[in-house]
């Protein structure tokens, strides 16, 4: 039987979760939008490629008839003028890989040996034509953002919760193009993305400046607790002071327990070589997925991984398809490596990666060997976490401009994500001044084809 | 059956109760027995709910509690001195007095003004680019100096929406001619608020009226009404045309770039780009007789490659292209661009060294420097003119033009007339004593900042979703008496300060707690963790290195993480002092870099792209993060175990206290005393540990 005071302590710690967000281990705050059974996917990688990668040139193979020809076209950027336009040569040559003979261009010879983990969707389209709009489209579901939507990892998040108490629930590694894609909007602050990095740094202030005493840590932490005690006692009935003791703590446990997630040390060489670490071109991005593999098995829920962000992103190849290339090859060897470690440590199935960029590249090109952005018809790859490997997902039209066959929004990506984690895309709602906000209001739902 | 007798109640419009934030203002009276109104009405809820509110808080909790709040700084040593050794009865009085005086309040008070009107350094979230932002810090600057002037609030507002906080636009001499007033020349700063809106997109200033809409109605108004952008609003009197009514107030205004310079300095420019264009004319003059024949032969091979029918536009000389006909020659316009790269695969090698050459001394002369400006909005004659409507969803593209508007604006009597203006006009009914809402709004705001929580719970919310305030005559009076006192914030702000609620101590017993758990009645004052910009300054002044400096650009922090942290694209053009106190720290959302500083972030400041009327209090670990490894607590710790001991001339006891004084505002208990000294050990090296602890200590962050 607690006593009175007993009760009216735990009565004002009420708050606390609120005041703690996602960065302590809870169960999720949206338990009435969970699918009943055991989830397939505990943590999800999520790639995210910045400035459109090349679909017809990479897991959309067509071929060149159309090459030199005017097409019906639209302008570039946010100028959607119709007009002509001439269709450029796709100079990649493709290769069926695997048991599903499923074609991958030269610039992916990796992933095209594990191309029997993924499931290709070649029919995904989304509204907004320029990055930053597209992007924000892609994280938040809207295409216009009235209101401070939050990002898809925010949501998930919220959601769900997460079970390690020693790291954030949200992760984001890398430069992305555009801050939303980190941001917790009107659900929190605290469902942000964390971000992370491989180094002696993957936590801003993670660990005390140089020349701090870090022996004397320990030391001055008790003398610390010692010095609080009146105050905390003064105070027991405020929710706050509960919550900055739980801070601590928490802050504690990621400066003892991060350092040793980006410690690579006791990782072998036939893992680190998976992912082309200690190579000049695969170490940068192999090393971070290595250290997002090491999240994941560490509980981390949401991974999200930008690549060559900061303003329209590198993948932006309106000048020349060519600065595609070493782009290519940058994740071409990291990515598949992730696949077969994951494989390799029985955590592919409950694991699920996804690839994509905010739009893919048009046949066309403004006047120049490169492409401009496509909307209407990209491609994006997911593997493990209970997804289908070797199958392809619908189809774009004869010169992979629009999708055609069995069209996917972008939200149908997220529903995916969600049913995958054993959650309801249709009870991912919010409500903000009485208004209730969807997460998903587009598309069909689940890509139930390779599920 | 019961589904019917409620369609009919919301048929039956008449019959709903009105908003009490609609009723007019009567000035309650007061209840008998308390020195102060305050307490009197607060007084009347703690009988009828038998609290019992917490006796007056110590006078160092006092002291550190009122520094803070009206400054924003945290109490030094001299300061707690004077304090104490002042035992006349007007101590505390003269006290709160002195700081509504220190220039540093106006610091203090315009962050959380600008909070509720979305300042910010950048703004772009679709890769727009704020015009404004280069001067916009002078906005911010006018608000302080206007703050520590005490303007009144009614001009505080007026000046920030017509730029002139004076009422009479015209006066009559003694001939009877009449002539303009001129406005108050420091004002042209205060429509920096307008300015700070507009956002260039497409080669179009846009957003002006939109934001000026919603930021209005939700700063001044207290009212929803951007719920009202695409239908009317489902809870308040408040209809889609009353929202693009409003709009039509703001839908003339223009961006004006104000150059701030005197004569000898504009000349001096003047003269510095004429020699710029000097130098670079011959230079371009050669380029084009270098390129000019290989360009040509691109662009007509590309121009052979359009439709005939574009062929035959493109080819036409500007001027005798329709608009229909320029349109589609800008949208080609990308396509027949011809960039250096393409020109140089057909050149002959000897001439693509010439090419470089030039290319290289074309980026030679240097461009003389921007002189400084800020920006202003002003009425286009021609749109002043133009029709407003009602937009489909709020997009500009979609006006609906069977659907005009007039000017005008949610609870628009029938009386108000625009002759001076729309502005005006709004402006005038705005900050009249029998606007309801335009005091009532301003002193829950006031009481807020004050007292951690509003009277009235959803400050820029007085509609129906946010329901009634706890104490509607205590908000009532307020509002009367502020008005009667013409709007003068300092008055305010001292009659909330020597109120015995403002004095109380914020300790909680268990009696209370089980009646009111929290607080709504203010039988204690609420405990309340310091907001990110006087944790700043706290840490800078107790280790002696803040720099005062009032106003100037803002100035950006450099994040630890230096993969992760980006930096302006034109770096250098903010002061970068970053020991200026926090409200200087930039905010600010585009697309491309971080503007925020991570700090600004994780101690729960907005980026200022909506406005923020009331800040989440976290508690979270990436703070502790900050507070226990940030190089700038490291550094500080060291400062302020140096300055602590030169306090004490280098006795160990006496440098402790000092540095409990100088950080937490108080000598410590003879307890802390010795658990301070036994973690120094006699080792005066040791005490930038103890000063690591003090940065770390609750009652550092929380404050009484």
């Amino acid at each position: 039987m607690p006593t009175r005071r007993e009760t009216l302590v735990r009565l004002a710690n009420g708050f606390l979760g609120t005041a703690m967000g996602a960065l302590w281990a809870d169960d999720g705050k949206m338990p009435g939008a969970r699918l009943a059974g055991e989830p397939k996917a505990r943590s999800v990688i999520y790639i995210f490629l910045c400035g459109g990668l090349s679909h017809i040139d990479t897991f959309d193979p067509k071929d060149n008839k159309f090459a030199g020809t005017m097409m019906d076209a639209i302008g570039f950027g946010d100028n959607n003028a119709p007009m002509k336009r001439p269709v450029i040569p796709i100079l990649r040559t493709f290769k069926r890989y695997g048991q599903s003979g499923i074609p991958v261009s030269d610039w992916f010879p990796h992933i095209g040996q594990t191309i029997d983990e993924f499931a290709v969707v070649r029919s995904m389209h989304c509204h907004q034509t320029n990055h930053f709009p597209a992007v924000i489209e892609h994280t938040t579901g809207k295409s216009i953002r009235q209101f401070e939507h939050p990002c898809f990892g925010s949501w998930v998040t919220y959601a769900l919760g997460t079970t390690n108490k020693n790291l954030p629930a949200f992760v984001n590694i890398g430069r992305p193009s555009s801050p939303v894609q980190l941001s917790g909007g009107y659900i929190g602050v605290s469902y942000s993305a964390t971000p992370f990095q491989p180094g002696d740094t993957p936590i801003p202030n993670l660990m005390p400046p140089p020349g701090a005493a870090r022996v004397e840590r320990d030391r001055q932490m008790e003398a610390l607790a010692a010095l609080n005690q009146k105050f905390r006692a003064d105070y027991v009935f405020d929710s706050e002071i509960a919550a900055r003791m739980k801070a601590y703590e928490l802050a504690g446990n990621m400066m003892r327990t991060a350092p040793s997630i980006v410690d690579f040390e006791n990782e072998p060489k036939s893992v680190k070589d998976l992912y082309g670490i200690g190579v000049k071109e695969t170490d940068d991005f192999g090393r971070q997925l290595l250290l997002a593999r090491r999240l994941a098995q560490n509980g981390v829920r949401f991974i999200q991984l930008c690549h060559a962000g900061g303003g329209n992103g590198a993948w932006d190849a309106h000048g020349d398809m060519k600065t595609h290339e070493p782009l290519c090859r940058s994740v071409d060897q990291p990515i598949a490596g992730l696949v077969r470690d994951l494989k390799q440590q029985g955590m592919l199935d409950n694991t699920l990666v996804v690839l994509t960029s905010e739009f893919g590249r048009t046949p066309w090109s403004q006047n120049t060997t490169g492409r401009d952005h496509n909307a209407r018809g990209f491609s994006t790859l997911l593997a493990g976490g209970g997804v289908k490997g070797g199958v392809v997902e619908g189809s774009t039209d004869e010169v992979g401009y629009k999708a055609l066959e069995s069209p996917h929004y972008i939200s149908d990506l997220q529903a995916t994500i969600l049913r995958q984690m054993g959650l309801d895309h249709k009870k991912m709602d919010f409500h903000v001044n009485g208004r209730a906000f969807h997460l998903i209001e587009e598309g069909t739902g689940p890509i139930t084809a390779i599920l | 059956m019961v589904a019917a007798l409620l369609l009919a109640l919301a048929l039956c419009g008449a019959e709903k109760p009105k908003l009490w934030s609609l009723q007019p203002v009567v000035k309650p009276p007061v209840p008998a027995g308390y020195a102060n109104p305050i307490d009197a009405f607060l007084g009347v809820r703690h009988k009828e709910k038998g609290l019992t509110p917490a006796g007056p808080a110590d006078k160092l909790t006092l002291l550190r509690r009122l520094t803070f709040d009206l400054t924003g700084l945290p109490p030094t040593p001299a300061q707690q001195d004077a304090f104490l050794a002042d035992d006349s009865p007007q101590a505390y009085e003269s006290l709160a007095g002195r700081l509504l005086a220190d220039p540093q309040h106006g610091v203090r008070w315009a962050r959380h003004w600008l909070d509720v009107l979305r300042y910010a350094d950048l703004d772009g979230l679709d890769g727009s680019v704020m015009p404004a932002a280069p001067g916009i810090y002078l906005w911010r600057d006018w608000m302080i100096h206007a703050l520590n002037n005490d303007l009144p609030y009614d001009q505080f507002v007026r000046a920030q929406i017509v730029g002139n906080r004076h009422r009479a636009l015209t006066s009559m001499s003694a001939t009877g001619r009449r002539g303009r007033v001129e406005a108050n020349p420091e004002d042209q700063f205060a429509l920096g608020f307008l300015a700070r809106a507009a956002l260039t997109r497409n080669n179009r200033d846009q957003d002006i009226a939109i934001a000026a809409v919603e930021t209005i109605s939700s700063a001044f108004l207290g009212l929803t009404v951007a719920c009202a952008k695409c239908h009317d609003h489902r809870y308040d009197p408040i209809s889609q045309k009353d929202y693009y009514a409003m709009k039509a107030l703001f839908d003339p205004l223009v961006l004006r770039k104000v150059v701030l310079a005197g004569p000898a300095e504009i000349r001096a420019n003047g003269h510095a780009m004429e020699e710029y264009r000097r130098q670079m004319e011959p230079i371009e003059a050669e380029i084009e007789t270098v390129v000019a024949s290989y360009r040509d032969k691109l662009y007509d091979e590309r121009v052979g490659m359009l439709p005939p029918a574009v062929q035959a536009i493109v080819r036409k000389p500007a001027r005798q292209r329709s608009v229909a006909e320029q349109k589609i020659a800008d949208d080609y316009f990308p396509v027949l661009r011809i960039d250096p790269p393409k020109i140089k695969e057909i050149m002959p090698k000897d001439e693509i060294a010439r090419y470089d050459e030039l290319l290289k001394k074309q980026r030679g002369p240097k461009r003389p420097p921007e002189l400084t400006a800020h920006w202003v909005v002003e009425e286009s004659p021609v749109l002043l003119n133009a029709k407003s409507y009602v937009l489909t969803s709020g997009d500009p593209m979609r006006p609906e033009k069977d659907n005009p508007v007039e000017p005008g604006f949610p609870l628009k009597p029938a009386d108000v007339d625009f002759r001076d203006g729309r502005r005006e006009g709004f402006v005038d009914w705005l900050t009249a004593p029998e606007n309801p809402l335009f005091a009532r709004v301003a002193v829950n705001r006031i009481w807020q900042w004050h007292f951690g929580e509003p009277l009235h719970r959803t400050p820029s919310d007085f509609g129906t979703l946010g329901g009634k305030p706890a104490n509607q005559p205590l908000l009532d009076y307020l509002a009367a008496e502020f008005a009667a006192h013409d709007y003068s914030m300092k008055w305010l702000h001292n009659l909330i300060l020597t109120s015995d609620a403002y004095k109380r101590s914020s300790r909680a017993d268990a009696k209370n707690m089980e009646i009111d758990p929290s607080n709504t009645y203010l039988w204690r004052f609420r405990l309340q963790r310091l907001e990110a910009e006087p944790l700043w300054d706290s840490i800078l002044l107790s280790s002696g290195d803040l720099d005062f400096t009032l106003g100037g650009k803002s100035f950006q922090t450099v994040n630890a993480d230096s993969k992760q942290s980006i930096f302006l694209p034109r770096d250098g053009t903010f002061e970068n002092r970053t020991n200026r106190r926090g409200a200087y720290m930039a905010r600010g959302y585009i697309p491309s870099t971080d503007v925020m500083a991570h700090f600004l972030d994780s101690f729960d400041v907005d980026d200022g792209r909506t406005p923020c009327p009331l800040r989440t209090s976290t508690v979270t670990a990436p703070q502790s993060l900050f507070l226990m490894n940030d190089a700038m607590v490291e550094k500080a710790s060291a400062r302020l175990a140096d300055l602590a001991l030169r306090d004490a001339s280098n006795d160990l006891k006496g440098a402790v206290d000092a540095a409990f004084r100088r950080t937490i505002g108080r000598a410590p208990s003879p307890v802390e005393r010795d658990r301070g000294l036994s973690y120094v050990e006699n080792d005066a090296a040791r005490l930038k540990g103890l000063a690591w602890m003090l940065y770390n200590l609750d009652e550092f962050l929380f404050v009484r």
